[in-house]
């Protein structure tokens, strides 16, 4: 067997993640968020009010208002931290990974290089395709963690990506026109 | 080759098979239905034993029935025409498997306990790229499985790339094998938590069968109590502590002589064959570019004993489906063995690299939810309930304090990581010391974390992922990891390696 050598390569030269310029979500994919967290809060206020109004006997009338002014507050903060979440998402596209970061508390960038991508994915909510939007997903072999979903994308930018990331995992594959859309609630 | 037996005809198992059908259907049926035959025993009423036996005779009979169908529709020929290997199954749904023949790596011939008894043996093919389960054939006559595996190798090595390995095929060489007494070292010093658990579960479960059954228990249990209420309080607890000690010792012990029985490991064409098991003969094929990461584990006696533990993931691989990873465990190796293991799997022995640290906020953080906080709520709790004296409190807290902070402690200072150019090795682990070792250029993705409130002391933490399971490291210096993490999507970009 030959003697695998491998030189030291100076880390200062490698080009560094961290600094890459992030591209932001489409904007409009804010009210997609938006939409989505107002259909959950509704429904969270709904059962909080049916339980209050047939099962009163449940909690004292004082307790009931102090939940009913708790539930407030938070359904009124989701907002604003929806927003600030949004503005955190960024993602970008080197020639050899693709870089995803998000997270308001804990901040995560996670990084796939291209020749770790077993396949890609494009999906398109309910909502976002009333907007034009459309997401991608990244698969690897490394499970559900290192995965990664870029929400937000214009339909024809998210086409345009998907098709980047085949070639890249498949050179010598043909421009098939097959694409896997998947819809949900979003 | 052999005429007298034609595989070319599809021909059905041994008809002692059925034997071996019958048990594989009870024992599923059972496993599946266990908790509702359990409460079937347990409300057991005495009055009405002829339905109980009638019950039971039409049960057994149900599945012999299905048993006999099973074995009646179960088929298997080489259809010499396409090169295939061919096995029908299925009562109702009836299930075609086609294996070409020259995607066949290997051939297995095992054992169980059933199987031993009737004298029939179970047949297993292992095929590159397909669910290795789905191919087996569970009754068949030894002679008639020896000549069935030749005509399947020998399809195998009508290519020209496998003619000489055939020779390795015949006579596997034997590299290692995992001694009686290594064995017995391993089941006395792993597992203690989990047999503990094990056991307290299993014993209450026995304890509360009894009750239901007899009713009577009660009146052991007495005689028990006043039994070692009339010895003096610090022998009754010696007493009671090496009875459990001794029996969770001793399950351990059976566990793994009855599971790792005769462990050996032999070197078969490409892959690696590990076999082991003293009631049921295990194969399990290991193929060394497959491996995504090996794991050692070592606690404080069995550094004394020089043996560990050696844990091996693989991604087992079917193109296009999903990608699952299996553990296999090496128990029992000493120190020289464990490096005959490890150059096996990764050509050199892997040597460890610059260390870095945690930061020591890890374990101020852990301090404070692991130690401080459970003793604030538990303080918080008597407060309100008033469950124990002040006495009592502060002795049990005083015992939690000091055992939680000891284990926090040598988490601590165990926590390290050595990167080389070669090798990824994550040391951590309070009592056993595990040593997860990954090759940078089998990363799948990295994941880099930092909490807001990390950002002015610069810490963060990151996250390797491979196909067969994750590294972490937690709170160390953030510039540093993102330097590594450079380097690392630096080798994995320019690799030419195939990651499997």
């Amino acid at each position: 067997m030959q003697k695998f050598t491998n030189e030291t390569t100076e880390i200062i030269d490698l080009p560094r993640f961290e600094e890459v310029k992030l591209n932001r979500l489409q904007a409009k994919y804010f009210n997609v968020v938006a939409i989505i967290l107002s259909i959950v809060n509704f429904v969270i206020l709904l059962v909080f009010f049916v339980i209050s109004y047939f099962q009163t006997e449940l909690f004292s009338n004082r307790i009931w208002l102090v939940m009913g002014i708790a539930l407030s507050i938070l359904i009124g903060l989701s907002y604003p931290l929806a927003k600030l979440s949004f503005n955190k998402k960024g993602y970008a596209f080197r020639t050899h990974d693709a870089i995803y970061k998000s997270g308001l508390i804990s901040e995560m960038t996670t990084i796939i290089p291209f020749n770790r991508v077993q396949h890609v994915a494009l999906h398109q909510g309910f909502f976002s395709r009333k907007f034009g939007l459309a997401s991608v997903e990244l698969f690897t072999a490394g499970g559900n963690s290192s995965d990664i979903k870029i929400p937000g994308l214009l339909l024809e930018d998210a086409q345009k990506i998907k098709n980047l990331v085949s070639k890249k995992i498949n050179p010598d594959a043909t421009d098939e026109p097959h694409n896997v859309v998947h819809n949900n609630m979003e | 080759m052999n005429n007298l037996t034609d595989f070319s005809q599809p021909q059905r198992q041994s008809l002692l098979g059925v034997l071996v059908m019958f048990a594989n259907t009870l024992q599923k049926i059972v496993r599946a239905m266990w908790p509702i035959l359990l409460v079937w025993l347990v409300k057991l009423d005495a009055s009405n034993t002829l339905f109980i036996y009638l019950g039971i005779v039409a049960f057994v009979l149900i599945i012999a029935v299905i048993s006999y169908l099973q074995y009646y529709f179960f088929t298997f020929y080489i259809d010499e025409e396409n090169s295939d290997f061919v096995i029908q199954k299925g009562v109702l749904n009836k299930t075609k498997i086609t294996i070409q023949l020259h995607k066949i790596q290997q051939v297995n011939i095992n054992q169980s306990l059933i199987q031993r008894l009737i004298n029939v043996y179970k047949l297993e093919i292992d095929t590159a790229g397909s669910d290795k389960k789905e191919a087996s054939i569970s009754a068949i006559p030894h002679e008639l499985a020896i000549i069935l595996k030749d005509r399947l190798i020998n399809y195998a090595s009508e290519k020209p790339t496998y003619t000489e390995e055939k020779e390795v095929v015949e006579v596997p060489s034997s590299l290692l094998k995992i001694s009686l007494s290594s064995l017995i070292k391993i089941g006395f010093t792993s597992n203690y938590v989990k047999s503990f658990v094990l056991f307290i579960v299993f014993f209450s479960a026995m304890l509360e069968n009894i009750k239901k059954i007899f009713g009577s228990a009660q009146i052991q249990e007495d005689k028990v109590t006043s039994y070692l209420e009339k010895l003096p309080l610090l022998t009754s607890f010696v007493m009671v502590l090496g009875t459990i000690i001794g029996i969770v010792l001793v399950v351990n012990l059976g566990q793994t002589i009855i599971k790792y029985y005769d462990f050996t490991i032999r070197r078969n064409n490409q892959s690696i064959v590990l076999s082991y098991g003293l009631l049921a003969t295990k194969n399990t094929l290991l193929h060394p570019k497959k491996v995504q990461l090996v794991s050692t584990t070592q606690n404080f006696f069995q550094k004394k004993f020089d043996i560990l533990t050696i844990g091996i993931r693989q991604a087992s691989s079917n193109p296009g489906s999903n990608i699952k990873s299996d553990k296999i465990d090496v128990p029992g190796a000493a120190k020289l063995e464990r490096d005959e293991i490890l150059k096996i799997l990764f050509n050199t022995f892997p040597e460890k690299g610059k260390l870095m640290l945690p930061n020591w906020r890890k374990l101020a953080l852990e301090s404070f939810f692991l130690l401080l906080l459970p003793i604030v709520v538990f303080i918080l709790v008597n407060v309100s309930f008033d469950l124990f004296i002040w006495n009592e409190l502060v002795m049990y807290c005083s015992i939690f304090a000091l055992f939680s902070g000891i284990l926090l402690w040598f988490s601590y200072k165990n926590y390290r990581l050595f990167v080389s150019n070669d090798f990824i090795i994550k040391q951590n682990g309070a009592w056993d010391i595990d040593n997860t070792i990954i090759e940078p250029y089998k990363i799948q993705a990295i994941t880099t974390k930092q909490f807001f409130w990390q950002k002015a002391t610069n810490i963060g933490s990151v996250t390797l992922s491979t196909a067969g399971g994750n590294i972490d490291f937690l709170t160390g210096n953030y510039l540093e990891i993102k330097k590594m993490v450079n380097n690392w999507l630096y080798q994995v970009e320019t690799t030419n390696k195939n990651w499997m």
